[in-house]
């Protein structure tokens, strides 16, 4: 069991930090959200812990709620020009802002180091601590999903204007899941400079931004635990298919198609779904039928 | 102390959807708003609810100008509705389709939200008990933990009176609220409206069904092509001769 463990350290240590990275782009999913830009949040996060870190010499325990504070300010910032756009023009805006990011990182070469990244980040960051993190976010989010910020979360996704009708207001809770997604990706971008010694530019790219996102669709956007197992999947995944070699993103790929079409709304809420159908099983149960009724 | 639409207009295009349009709901009363397809009667309730822009004429709420109000605004200025394409949450239960309503009336902080503090339970565990309350109201409670779009139409039209009343309006517009119901579900509908009636809250009715209008208002505006073409009691109404034109036809 314990070597078990050894083995697959830092295996596990790459589940925590991507389930950091899911839960930030799960709770703007949830909140009807269409926003990518925590990677791009990640990236400011770990660069603020990197520096703050490297030149002032400060450990992470001053880095890490200091790049949440920074991501929890970026968020509210992104809020104001994206509460005008929705779905895809969100999507396309932050895609915008995550690559801004990147630029911004290659070219502050005096404060980023540019393409060559940072390097000799102090490594403060143990698998205890990321669990800790975890958990800590993990709380916060089960215990907003349990009041009424979670309904309303849940509303906005469904609903907007039939929520705006009830007197709740849209761009108060959008903004919110903005700065609690940034604050997410920040603590756990520090967290991510302070555990691999280096970052660079493209680490935040195309490829993080696909798995953060997938591990959400993948897992669930309603239920806490759906980014997790999402993360989970898409971390251990390619690990276990290593005998498929090139072909392991081709098994991404038929992952996720396979998800999207049998459970459409993510392992984790999929499943839930179906318990609670067995649990009514004498109920009419339509899946999502009534805008058929709609005239 | 009246919800008031003086003088509102709207076009979209060339289609005016809304001429000079002025109306009075008081609290406690039933008004009725019929009207044949197409008269502009969900336009309407669209441009005092603040989802559709007014271009000219004003709303006001007891006194409060709401005209150039959000959706949130005129909700918060106490105008509640019900949508003629029941509009409801379909991935969550009746009972949390109900406490979406009562959510503005928890008190808990942000904070205790977020650390999961006792006071923000016991808000969540009162707002069920009230939302429980108000789905007995509606006689949906042996329903209150299905999923919102298994339900009948009728059901889900309960549902979402039941949402609606529970933020607790001074006015709610109900646009075609017993479409889809059979007789004795209008039935206890209508004992239902009086109810919400006796308790102060002024109600704009839309419906096509004139018998349950018949029953239930004194007075009624008729809507065609966007203008109100006659107002009075259901008596006046029938004996109108621009009414009888514009139903049968002219
Ligand atoms: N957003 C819009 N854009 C363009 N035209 C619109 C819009 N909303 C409503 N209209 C037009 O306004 C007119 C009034 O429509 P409305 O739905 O208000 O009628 P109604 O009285 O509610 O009819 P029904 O009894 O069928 O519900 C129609 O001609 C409709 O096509
Ligand atoms: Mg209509």
């Amino acid at each position: 069991m314990i070597n078990f463990f050894y083995a697959y350290q830092p295996l596990i240590d790459f589940f925590l930090l991507n389930a950091g990275f899911a839960l930030s782009q799960y709770i703007v999913l949830r909140a009807g959200v269409f926003s990518i830009a925590t990677v791009g949040i990640v990236s400011i996060g770990a660069y603020s812990a990197a520096i703050v870190m490297k030149s002032l010499g400060l450990s992470i325990w001053i880095a890490a709620p200091f790049s949440a504070l920074v991501g929890l300010a970026v968020g509210l910032l992104l809020s104001v020009p994206l509460a005008r756009l929705r779905g895809p023009y969100q999507a396309i805006a932050t895609l915008a802002f995550v690559q801004i990011v990147a630029a911004v990182a290659l070219y502050a070469e005096p404060l980023t180091g540019g393409a060559l990244g940072m390097n000799d980040i102090p490594k403060q960051v143990s698998t205890l601590g990321l669990v800790f993190a975890l958990a800590f976010v993990l709380y916060i989010l089960g215990s907003l999903s349990r009041s009424r910020i979670g309904a309303i979360f849940d509303a906005l996704r469904q609903d907007e204007a039939v929520a705006g009708s009830l007197g709740i207001s849209i761009s108060f809770h959008h903004a919110l899941a903005f700065a609690l997604s940034g604050a997410i990706a920040g603590l756990f971008g520090a967290l991510q400079a302070g555990y691999i010694y280096s970052i660079e530019p493209h680490q935040y790219g195309f490829v993080m931004l696909t798995m953060t996102l997938a591990a959400v669709i993948l897992g669930g956007r309603r239920s806490i635990w759906g980014p997790v197992v999402g993360a989970a999947i898409m971390t251990f995944l390619p690990e276990i298919a290593r005998p498929l070699a090139e072909n392991r993103l081709l098994l991404n790929g038929l992952l996720l198609v396979v998800v999207i079409i049998f459970l459409p709304r993510g392992v984790v809420d999929g499943l839930i779904a179906l318990v609670r159908r067995r649990r009514t099983s004498a109920v009419t149960w339509p899946a999502e039928s009534s805008k058929e009724v709609r005239t | 102390m009246s919800l008031t639409v003086s003088g509102v207009s709207r076009s979209f295009g060339g289609v005016e959807a809304a001429q000079d349009v002025s109306l009075q709901v008081d609290p406690g009363r039933i008004v009725g708003l019929i009207g044949p397809n197409g008269a502009g009667k969900t336009t309407l309730v669209n441009l005092i609810t603040g989802v559709l822009r007014i271009d000219r004429g004003t709303v006001s709420v007891d006194g409060e100008d709401v005209t150039a109000k959000t959706i949130v605004g005129v909700a918060r200025a106490g105008v509640s509705r019900t949508f003629q394409n029941v509009r409801l949450l379909t991935d969550s239960t009746v009972l949390e389709n109900v406490t979406l309503g009562l959510a503005q009336q928890e008190h808990s902080s942000f904070l205790d939200c977020m650390l999961g503090l006792p006071a923000a339970q016991r808000d969540r565990r009162a707002v069920r008990d009230k939302a429980m309350q108000i789905l007995a109201d509606v006689g949906m409670v042996e329903y209150a933990h299905r999923i919102a779009s298994g339900l009948a139409y009728g059901h889900q039209r309960r549902v979402e009176i039941a949402r609606a009343i529970a933020v607790k309006p001074k006015y709610i517009l109900l646009d075609e609220p017993v479409a889809g119901m059979n007789d004795v579900e209008a039935g206890e509908m209508i004992q239902l409206f009086k109810s919400f009636a006796e308790r102060g809250i002024g109600i704009l009715l839309i419906e096509h069904n004139m018998r349950f209008v018949n029953a239930l208002c004194e007075q009624i505006y008729v809507l065609n092509t966007g203008r109100i073409i006659a107002d009075g009691t259901p008596a006046e109404i029938s004996q109108s001769p621009d009414v009888i034109a514009a139903y049968l036809g002219t």
